[in-house]
């Protein structure tokens, strides 16, 4: 393991990771210890599926028999973009600056 | 705006506190995190001579599940500049009257904790943008592995804590006694953490608490009481005090162990957490699915667990029904639901909130 988290091979990857049945699912992400995202869904074709969070160097210990691994995208690459994103400064520091919601303000 | 920063949340709450301050109050919590930062409350509600029923709110628990302090950051905001201004609210197809506002702040006490764990958001934002933990290095044992720091604060309150006890050895919950886990450790004990503690504090400070929400991401639900094991209203004597059923707990439709709920209470939160997911849906339609907390895994040391229980644990405290909303479609292209882009998240940040108003007028 590199010691610099950041290091593109550490990058984390989104995968969507299929089996044929729940208990296959189930048993997997318990041996496995996986970081997982949402819930299990059923897929159209009756497997069903839950996102998975792990580099790389880790897909090759959730391939198995009866599980299928997709690649989703890059968490990681993701998240720097929305690390961009992120607000510098202080916005509310000027005393006339207060936060104001996103909703509509509909008359009476 | 984009994404608040740390400091950013801060500012906004004490920046409404002091804006609206005949609908609000800034509250300062006791303890400050591992790396030194002081975390805000917001108080909203019109003082009034009867007391009034609480309902508290925090978010921000998960380091990476970034929106959840922008989805009660502009909660609060629309909220006392409706009230204010005697506006409505409108969310896409889901809108509120300024009646109905009127009623909501006038008629209810909203405590709103944005952000509970400042380190983990701050680093989440800055470095590693996966991180989940708080970033308590205590118990890393001087490893140099970087996972080996920070705690899983929902993991971390004093609800079957101890779970190789509590659970089957086969059921395997969500939670881990080892602190180099990425996600899940526990902690060493319950309420090991600072941050979970100023959400204890909260509760002990409000005994009129009658709800309790915890904001996260994602899966496109809002997960009512218990998340251990299914349910059962049968069998008061089947519960998590018993240890009669250590060892037992945790597996799915089995008969060995179901954790207990009164019919009532259950009604009541499954109703609470459909009328959130009625007010999502108005919106733009999409559907959020009320469920209990225990669905794929059990869980162990949760927030909404942990509130629920106080009750059956000293009866001299008042009922809270815990809620847990996962914001965030994990059906999404997005390589990271997370945080999505500032544009999507702001469609999720009105969803959210509409919800939440419903929540509260069903709540009243
Ligand atoms: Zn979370």
């Amino acid at each position: 393991m590199s010691a610099v988290p950041n290091a593109p091979h550490d990058d984390i990857l989104r995968l969507r990771v299929t089996a044929k049945d729940l208990e296959t699912l189930r048993a997997l992400l318990r041996e496995t210890r996986s970081d997982t995202g949402g819930r299990p869904h059923h897929e159209a074709d009756g497997r069903v599926g839950i996102d998975v969070y792990a580099t790389a160097a880790q897909v090759p210990a959730l391939e198995r028999e009866g599980v299928t691994v997709t690649r989703a995208g890059n968490a990681s690459e993701a998240g720097r973009a929305a690390q961009a994103e992120v607000g510098s400064g202080d916005r509310f520091a000027p005393a006339d600056a207060v936060p104001r919601g996103l909703a509509a303000k509909l008359a009476g | 705006m984009p994404y608040l920063n740390v400091t950013e949340v801060e500012s906004a709450v004490t920046s409404l506190a002091t804006a609206y301050p005949v609908s609000s109050q800034l509250i300062t919590l006791p303890e400050t995190s591992y790396e030194g930062r002081t975390a805000h409350a917001l108080r909203i509600g019109t003082l009034t001579r009867v007391p009034k029923s609480s309902l508290i709110m925090i978010g921000g628990v998960h380091a990476r599940e970034w929106g959840s302090c922008e989805v009660l950051i502009h909660f609060a905001a629309d909220l006392l500049e409706a009230h204010r201004d005697g506006t409505g609210l409108g969310y896409g197809g889901t809108t509120f009257t300024a009646d109905q506002v009127e009623m909501l702040v006038n008629r209810l006490d909203l405590v709103i904790f944005p952000l509970v764990n400042p380190d983990g958001r701050r680093y989440s934002q800055t470095v590693q943008s996966m991180w989940r933990k708080n970033r308590n290095p205590a118990n890393a044992g001087g490893s140099p592995n970087p996972d080996c720091v920070g705690v899983d604060l929902n993991r971390n309150y004093d609800f079957l804590f101890d779970f190789t006890t509590a659970f089957d050895p086969s059921a395997d919950p969500q939670v881990s006694t080892n602190p180099c886990d990425p996600q899940v450790y526990c902690g060493p004990s319950a309420f090991s953490e600072p941050e979970t503690r100023n959400v204890r504090w909260l509760l002990d400070q409000n005994p009129q608490t009658r709800w309790f929400i915890d904001v996260h991401s994602y899966a496109q639900d809002m997960l009512y009481n218990w998340g251990d094991d299914d349910n059962q209203s049968v069998d008061p004597d089947m519960n998590f005090r018993n240890s009669q059923y250590d060892g037992k707990r945790g597996l799915p439709g089995d008969l060995a162990y179901s954790e207990y709920i009164p019919k009532g209470d259950e009604d009541t939160a499954r109703l609470l957490a459909e009328a959130f997911c009625q007010g999502v849906q108005g919106v733009r339609g999409v559907p959020y699915k009320p469920m209990t907390g225990f669905h794929l895994y059990p869980t162990s040391g949760t927030s909404d667990d942990y509130v629920y229980a106080r009750h059956f644990t000293d009866p001299d405290r008042g009922k809270v029904l815990g809620f847990t909303i996962e914001w965030g479609n994990d059906q999404a292209q997005s390589p990271n639901p997370f945080h999505p882009p500032w544009a999507e998240m702001k469609k999720i940040v009105l969803d959210v909130d509409a919800g939440l108003v419903q929540f509260c007028l069903a709540a009243l």
